[in-house]
């Protein structure tokens, strides 16, 4: 135990093991944190108590909530956020923003390749069976160009920081990547609780991201569409981001559809209006793949619209993301990033990729099997944190169970040494108390015709139980608002 | 604007008024039964049928006993009755969802509260004491949304769409409360000399409406049968007359109608030969057969509503 000096802070107990992001080794606070340590401390832990209800409420009251369905009356619950902030300065951020418009634009010469020419597998750079086994490589996607060229306009990178003090990147989301919409309720309910802290930093806003997608998606806009109409497309209201679907259409102005509301009409699409149907030029779909067309997908979707994917393939409209992107954020492929950068690029990762052992190499499947404990195995395409194994927590039987699901079924698994995630204050409410939680970052990138944006900001995830690595939402995860310093 | 969204919001505001209406009337009937002046109006079991009556729920065993709790419990915060007051709240909040990104932060952060707080309502406190401070809150609530409503949204088709739903819906319940008090007046009639014309239900009946002292002012007299219908019937200047809901409904129609064309199949062409048909009639006309007007009127707003749908609705 050690006492700091500051009564909200006086019982923060710090691992030396784990890369804490505010204290240095000594203990002694950082120097860009400084000035929030002496803030927060002049509160005391009422106050603190206080104030954090209060950011609930207003989470609770703006509707940003989660349902959980009960007997009768589905319940809600709002996603825990933390009220300390994470801090970026300008220069360790350069490297993110560089980093992630690195590999996103790497990602899309990627998929424009494996879609047409195969060169990479052609010559060998990445295998092709990686590619041709993969479920979510779509053949009907073959030959297509999308409009602008852009596969993943929106790509959602996740970066942590290591015990080494670097950055690596975790894993790149370029299906549907979500939870843009909590970095600005963060902001928000941060600025609600607290404004007098942004006197003392010079933070950069978050609420400009929806002007710079609405923007980049329609440099994307088909051929000969002067004014495009834009549109973002949810599943329905019963959705867990449908919040999030809400959000985007409000603040870029747009409509905001389900697929009931579409059709098509010789390779046009349409949306049904109280004044007819009007055109739709540009759709940002947060519906997967499987489901955006029932005559060229999953049949029995009732999610999509009938026909759109032959009106995408005329290039009469513009899918955001393209489908079959789901390929190319594979973990599988993640492993492949430094080759793939070093070809489209001629350049080397701006962001370190955590090294990855491919079980489906034999030797390599050899050392991860030998090794399992120094090990975090996961599937190739599990998303959401689902079927991960940390090898040092798993006990003598778990072990064996792992070996065998790899041994049996060695191309669905990669292994990585275990990664320590960076740890941050954050106020645990059962115990009153600051502690040290694992966290990451989420990090926002648009791709445009001919530009690109970088949310200064992004979702910092904390991992709320003790010690868990795994800060995904769907696994009990809290976040925090996420500052990028002005120079 | 998406026809199917259009669908929400219209129903998001049917929902909004139906559930103010709804408190209303339970307050109103339950508080002035209390010292009402002759003995049926004042009997319990008399209030709780008018109450079933209002919402569509009809009791038709003469000599069953009904017990308090239970219609109240009913009424308001039973998730199981499709008509309840949660229920209507727990759509009006569904519409508005569906319809985010269209509406003010303002307004669905009140919608999202209503909710709640009627959701939070201890069914236990609400059916034993908590009566008056349940549809007071309803009621206040309901204002603020409209002031949410006119006060934070465009004015334009989505605006015009939600006040189209309200004002349908207000004609509705208006028209249903009308007909529930004036079942009233003709069984409380003859009991202590109450005569149907001068029934101290017409007081009750323009309170539910909320327009009792307005009435009062208009003709300084005491509310007889005529006076009350011809106040909440035909006066186009009585916020809650179905006169001025036909009127609110036309011009928000217009909205969405801006070609002003000649077309006697449209919704604005039906919604306008309904008003005008009421904009010159003697209350006399009505009086007299008083059953007859509240089934056809009935019959018209939904002919209204159907074509609405079939208009701009169709997805």
């Amino acid at each position: 135990m050690e006492n700091l000096g500051n009564q909200i802070f006086s019982s923060y107990q710090r691992n030396p093991d784990l890369f804490d992001e505010i204290f240095d080794k000594d203990g002694s606070v950082k120097d860009v944190y400084k000035t929030l340590f002496d803030l927060y401390g002049g509160h005391s832990i009422q106050d603190y108590v206080r104030l954090n209800e209060k950011a609930k409420s207003s989470f609770f009251n703006q509707g940003i909530t989660f349902q959980v369905y009960g007997e009768k009356e589905a319940k809600e619950k709002i996603f825990p956020f933390d009220l300390f902030p994470r801090i970026i300065d300008t220069n360790e951020w350069d490297i993110i923003e560089q980093g992630s418009i690195q590999r996103s634009r790497a990602l899309n010469l990627f998929l424009w390749d494996i879609y047409h020419d195969k060169k990479i597998l052609k010559q060998g750079i990445v295998p092709l069976e990686l590619i041709s086994s993969s479920d979510n490589y779509l053949h009907q996607m073959i030959g297509v160009n999308p409009p602008g060229g852009i596969y993943n306009h929106i790509s959602g990178i996740d970066v942590i920081k290591h015990t080494d003090g670097d950055y690596y990147v975790l894993e790149d989301n370029i299906r549907c990547p979500s939870g843009v919409s909590y970095v600005i309720c963060n902001r928000t309910a941060l600025k609600r609780a607290l404004f007098g802290v942004f006197n003392h930093y010079q933070t950069h806003t978050v609420t400009n991201y929806a002007e710079n997608l609405l923007d980049l998606l329609e440099t994307t806009k088909p051929k000969g569409v002067d004014i495009p109409n834009t549109v973002v497309i949810t599943p329905g209201m019963y959705n867990s981001a449908f919040y999030e679907h809400s959000y985007l259409a409000k603040t870029m102005g747009v409509e905001l559809v389900e697929g009931r509301d579409l059709f098509v009409e010789n390779d046009f699409v349409y949306m049904k209006t109280i004044q007819g149907p009007e055109r739709v030029d540009v759709i940002y779909r947060r519906i997967d793949d499987q489901f955006i067309d029932p005559l060229e997908f999953r049949p029995d979707s009732a999610l999509g619209v009938p026909g759109l994917f032959a009106a995408y393939k005329k290039g009469n409209v513009t899918l955001a993301n393209a489908p079959g992107t789901g390929v190319a954020d594979d973990k599988a492929v993640y492993t492949y990033m430094p080759e793939i950068i070093k070809y489209y690029l001629d350049e080397k990762p701006i962001i370190k990729n955590v090294h990855t052992y491919h079980c489906s190499r034999p030797d390599e499947l050899k050392y991860v099997l030998e090794h399992i404990p120094e090990l975090v195995i996961k599937p190739v395409d599990e998303a959401g944190g689902y079927g991960i194994s940390i090898g040092n927590r798993l006990s003598k039987d778990e072990i064996e169970k792992v070996k065998k699901q790899i041994s049996e079924a060695p191309r669905k698994y990669v292994a990585q040494p275990i990664m320590s995630l960076s740890v941050h204050p954050t106020y645990i409410d059962q115990n009153e108390s600051f502690e040290q939680r694992h966290i990451d970052l989420r990090t926002f990138t648009v791709l445009g015709k001919d530009r690109e944006f970088v949310l200064k900001g992004g979702l910092t995830r904390v991992a709320l139980k003790k010690g868990n690595l795994i800060v995904n939402s769907s696994q009990g995860g809290g976040s925090k608002d996420t500052w990028v310093l002005k120079e | 604007m998406l026809a199917r969204v259009a669908n929400n919001l219209f129903w998001m505001g049917r929902y909004i008024e139906r559930s103010e209406h709804m408190a209303r009337y339970l307050n109103v009937n339950y508080f002035s039964s209390l010292d009402a002046p002759n003995q049926l109006s004042q009997s319990r079991q008399f209030v709780l049928r008018s109450m079933l009556f209002m919402v569509g729920d009809i009791e038709e065993d003469e000599v069953v006993e009904l017990k308090e709790e239970k219609v109240l419990h009913k009424i308001a915060l039973d998730h199981e009755s499709t008509f309840s007051i949660i229920n209507n709240v727990k759509y009006a909040r569904e519409n508005a969802n569906s319809a985010r990104d269209l509406i003010s932060t303002e307004l669905y952060e009140a919608i999202n509260k209503f909710y709640h707080f009627i959701l939070n309502y201890p069914v236990d406190t609400f059916v034993k004491r908590g009566l008056y401070d349940f549809t007071v809150n309803v009621t206040e609530m309901t204002a603020i949304l409209r002031g949410k409503i006119r006060g934070t949204l465009l004015h334009d088709e989505v605006y015009a769409i939600i006040m189209m739903g309200m004002n349908i819906e207000r004609a509705n319940q208006i028209i249903r409360i009308i007909n529930a008090k004036y079942n009233d007046a003709l069984k409380a009639q003859g009991s202590y000399g109450d005569k149907f014309s001068h029934s101290f239900e017409w007081s009750t009946l323009l309170k539910c409406a909320e327009s009792y002292d307005m009435m009062r002012r208009f003709y300084k007299k005491t509310p007889t049968s005529i006076t009350t219908l011809e106040f909440l019937i035909l006066n186009p200047n009585c916020p809650r007359s179905i006169m001025n809901s036909l009127n609110q409904v036309y011009s928000h129609i217009k909205v969405l109608d801006p070609s002003k064309k000649y077309n006697k199949n449209s919704t604005a062409f039906l919604v306008g030969r309904v008003r005008s048909e009421y904009e010159y009639k003697y209350i006399e006309e009505i009086e007299g057969n008083i059953k007859n007007f509240i089934d056809t009127l009935l019959k018209e707003l939904t002919q209204i509503s159907k074509k609405m749908e079939k208009e701009f609705f169709n997805y």
